[in-house]
């Protein structure tokens, strides 16, 4: 039986090896902070972190995780007050929701590499995610403000 | 293994604690409810229909309209707080899952709980007013009665009742604690709402209730929802629509380790297994024939699209009037000069970030179920899901589940969706979620029809409009989603045609009409609705007008809008903030304006082509008028949202058909815009005072014809046929 580290914690799953890693993250552990958008890495709404990299979770077999480090929005910070998550409510991002966990995780990766990113960095590395509320602009000014308030 | 229950505790099961009654609102009296079970466990007092208070002083305010991230379930508790004198920080926002449509039907959608057309502030805001006086003045004269004063110099001050003269005060939570409450108080008046000018939380930019949330990935959408003893299915789908299963080959699929069962549905065979990877793996081993009698077998989209061209052009083609006023054909017969041109839109698909979900868990019975749905319609689901088990709306118990997008897709697909996911249950006699994938959703899609539009105008000799004739050629989508109002409708489609009625032109002679084209494939309205294709090709074509009048684009339009007041607020304002026709070197301006229903709005967008033909929003300038704006920060992010929905649609978003095959499969070939194609965005709001309408739409319909004009100018080239991110010469 595989087990992961999932936000610190050791989790056993009974899982098929080649379940994607975003399946058992949902079904089977009950983590549903990570989004199914597409299935094919198109989307970046399942957007969870390996080892710190911002990674499709759709796009990962259960047993390529084994072995490594998965955060998923649920474990980004202790009370929901990591930086993004506050920058995120203050300039009040969300519409829809369902492209945020992904949004905000591919984003800590992004700060977590580059805590000073430029407009440019910051288009450039929040390409994968899709939102079609049209959420972009308070996106962009979201992560400014986090990584200007740190 | 862990399971997950919902978070049902911030619900309102107003259907099934039956100790609730329906308070009267608009005049008559209002029931106080104090015997509800639940209530008595939180020491929680039901006020009316849409305020409970609880002896902690947290205000429960109901809305019903479902919230699909258009910020509803903060605006519309926000306009209740106001009446009610609510401290904000204490209220809770409950959606209504289901109840009586006479209390919370939207009356601007035939009385039922339905959440469509950026109607939900413009239906719901006087009755959350009346609702928000008729429980303040509930507490008002209870405190007056306890203090046993003139309940006229009793007041309020946010969250507390007050009486002035003996500097006695208590709190909502307090008050609902006394012994007795005076339910029996005099109806509200118009005389007693608040005056604009005392209101503190409409207008106002509190945080939306929604989004602390959101940002922990907290929320439970539909397609989160586990149960115990719950399976999972997968759908394989008939590849045309109107096709069934005829032979099922299904050994290798149940072989898959977890199988529970294949089951042969209507439009489809669905795999019923333990885990959902089990399911899509046994979906991919399933060999299923198909009838091939369906009349979609023939769709195609391309061939479509000129058969609606070649009705747009045949005065022969049966039309019928949308709007009618003075004599347009005869003054465009006798007129000198007739300018004309013909436009159109493509099929696009909604691309809603959830893919379609239904949970439902059938009781043994088989005739009640309890169902977990993102839908734009409790009533409608509820009803639909009562049909189907042959049983009545209250052995239905509902949750409307946040949605992960909607547009419009989340209209009607319960009628497939639900009906499904009932059925298995009810065969299985298990909880199920049914899930589509992206792929499902694209190929199972209800599009935005492909339109063409034919405009004539007459010009007199001063270049003034005094003939116009806007022909639609487009298939029904009311027809198809809604057949009941169809068959009363009288051949007006609002959602194809809305918006061709330009009645804020001073155009004295008009006829807008409709050719009902054949459907060839599902439609549904989407974010807009008819108001895209019919602004699109409006605003395109008063630049041509413009053009053949010699004038420029702003004074042309100011002439049309010499009468509308609110009209010209807009359109001046976003020349203004635009500069327009100052675009640097290399770019140009393009000017539309265009509303959605009431609310005014006019968009200036900045473009470049490059050397390819690839158009480049750089810049989006937008001016709107909803009257007011209820919650202006979250007003500004529907409108951005809107342009970016629209920018997406007609640079890059196109969904083709054929032998009645939907051609795309996901994001990699429908994809809508990432954050790297988006303009900057600056949004000015030109409040009129008019009673408030919605924001959801507000930005689509202006974006095709700024950008097109914006082209024109730069290239000289017109673009007549949406999308047109490559331009076409």
């Amino acid at each position: 039986m595989p087990t992961l580290t999932v936000n610190g914690n050791a989790v056993d799953t009974n899982a098929d090896p080649q379940t994607p890693l975003l399946w058992v993250l949902r079904e089977h552990l009950g983590l549903t902070g990570t989004k199914f958008g597409c299935g094919v890495g198109s989307c970046g709404a399942c957007t969870i972190h390996l080892d710190g990299e911002a990674t499709f979770a759709c796009q990962v077999p259960l047993e390529a995780a084994v072995g490594h480090k998965i955060t998923t929005i649920e474990g980004l910070s202790p009370n929901g007050d990591h930086p993004l998550q506050r920058a995120w409510i203050a300039e009040q991002t969300p519409q829809c929701g369902y492209c945020q966990s992904g949004q905000i995780m591919r984003a800590a990766a992004l700060l977590a590499a580059n805590p000073k990113p430029s407009r440019e960095d910051i288009i450039d590395g929040m390409a994968p995610n899709l939102c079609r509320c049209g959420t972009y602009p308070r996106i962009a000014r979201a992560i400014e403000r986090a990584a200007q308030e740190g | 293994m862990t399971y997950h229950k919902p978070n049902l505790s911030r619900r309102a099961f107003l259907a099934t604690s039956g100790a609730l009654s329906v308070a009267v609102l608009g005049g008559g009296l209002v029931s106080v409810f104090r015997d509800a079970a639940e209530a008595q466990d939180l020491g929680r007092s039901e006020i009316n229909a849409w305020v409970s208070i609880a002896r902690n002083g947290r205000v429960a305010i109901r809305y019903t309209s479902g919230e699909m991230g258009q910020g509803v379930s903060t605006s519309l508790p926000l306009v209740l707080a106001e009446e009610l004198d609510a401290d904000w920080s204490m209220v809770d926002a409950l959606q209504v899952d289901q109840g009586p449509p006479a209390t919370f039907g939207n009356p601007l959608i035939n009385n039922i709980l339905y959440t469509a057309g950026s109607l939900s502030i413009a239906g719901y805001f006087d009755r959350m007013r009346r609702a928000g006086a008729t429980a303040r003045r509930v507490l008002v004269h209870s405190a007056a009665a306890s203090w046993r004063v003139p309940v006229g110099e009793v007041t309020t001050e946010p969250g507390f009742v007050v009486h002035g003269r003996s500097r006695r005060r208590m709190s909502f939570g307090e008050v609902v604690a006394l012994p007795q409450l005076v339910t029996d108080v005099p109806a509200i008046t118009d005389a007693d709402l608040k005056p604009r000018e005392q209101w503190r939380l409409i207008g106002s930019d509190v945080g939306r209730l929604d989004v602390p949330e959101k940002a922990r990935g907290a929320i439970t959408y539909s397609i989160d929802v586990r149960l115990p003893g719950m399976v999972y299915a997968a759908q394989l789908l008939a590849p045309v629509e109107g096709e069934t299963p005829t032979v099922t080959t299904d050994t290798d699929a149940r072989a898959v380790p977890g199988v529970v069962d294949i089951i042969p549905l209507r439009n489809a065979v669905a795999v019923v297994a333990e885990t959902w990877e089990a399911a899509l793996a046994a979906r991919e081993l399933l060999k299923v024939e198909w009838s091939n009698t369906s009349p979609f077998r023939s769709t195609d989209s391309a061939a479509e699209l000129k058969e609606l061209a070649a009705a747009a052009a045949d005065p022969a083609r049966e039309a019928f009037p949308w709007e009618t006023r003075g004599d347009a054909r005869a003054a465009l017969r006798s007129s000198a000069r007739v300018i004309s041109a013909d436009y159109s839109t493509e099929y696009v698909y909604h691309a809603q970030m959830e893919p379609l979900a239904a949970v439902a868990a059938v009781d043994a019975d088989g005739k009640g179920a309890e169902v977990w749905l993102g839908t734009q319609s409790q009533t409608v689901s509820i009803g639909i899901a009562a049909a189907v088990l042959q049983t009545t709306p209250d052995r239905i118990r509902f949750h409307a589940m946040q949605m992960g997008g909607g547009f419009g897709r989340r209209t009607f697909f319960a009628r497939d969706l639900l009906r499904d996911a009932l059925l298995i249950s009810k065969q299985l006699k298990r909880p199920v979620k049914l899930m589509w994938t992206r792929e499902d959703d694209v190929k199972n899609g209800w599009f935005r029809p492909a339109t063409a539009h034919r405009l004539e105008a007459a010009l007199d000799s001063n270049g003034d409009v005094t003939a116009w004739r806007h022909r639609v050629v487009s298939a029904s989508i009311l027809a198809f989603a809604m057949p009941d109002n169809w068959a009363k409708a009288n051949n007006r489609d609002f959602l194809v045609m809305e918006g061709a009625e330009s009645a804020d032109y001073a155009i004295p002679n008009l006829i807008a009409e409709h050719v009902i084209a054949d459907r060839r494939t599902r439609v549904a309205a989407w974010r807009g609705i008819g108001w895209g294709p019919n602004m699109f090709a409006r605003e395109c074509f008063i630049d041509e007008l413009a053009a053949a009048a010699n004038a420029d684009p702003v004074a042309f339009r100011r002439r049309l809008l010499r009468n509308n007041e609110r009209g010209l607020r807009v359109l001046d304002a976003v020349v203004a903030i635009s500069k327009f026709g100052t675009a640097p070197q290399g770019r140009a301006h393009g000017l539309s304006f265009a509303g959605y229903k009431e609310t005014r709005a006019a968009g200036v967008a900045e473009v470049s082509v490059d050397g390819e033909g690839r158009v480049r929003v750089h810049r989006f300038w937008a001016a709107v008028d909803p009257g007011v704006a209820v919650h202006p920060n979250n007003l500004l992010a529907q409108v951005e949202g809107g342009i970016i929905f629209g920018l997406s649609g007609l640079l890059q978003e196109r969904i083709t058909i054929a032998g009645g095959e939907v051609q795309q499969s996901n994001f990699y070939d429908y994809e809508p815009l990432r954050i790297g194609d988006i303009p900057q965005i600056e949004v000015q709001i030109v409040e009129s005072g008019a009673a408030p309408t919605g924001a959801g739409e507000i930005g689509v319909p202006m974006t095709g014809a700024a950008v097109a004009n914006a082209i024109f100018a730069l290239t000289g080239r017109r673009q007549r046929q949406m999308p047109f991110g490559q331009v076409r010469s």
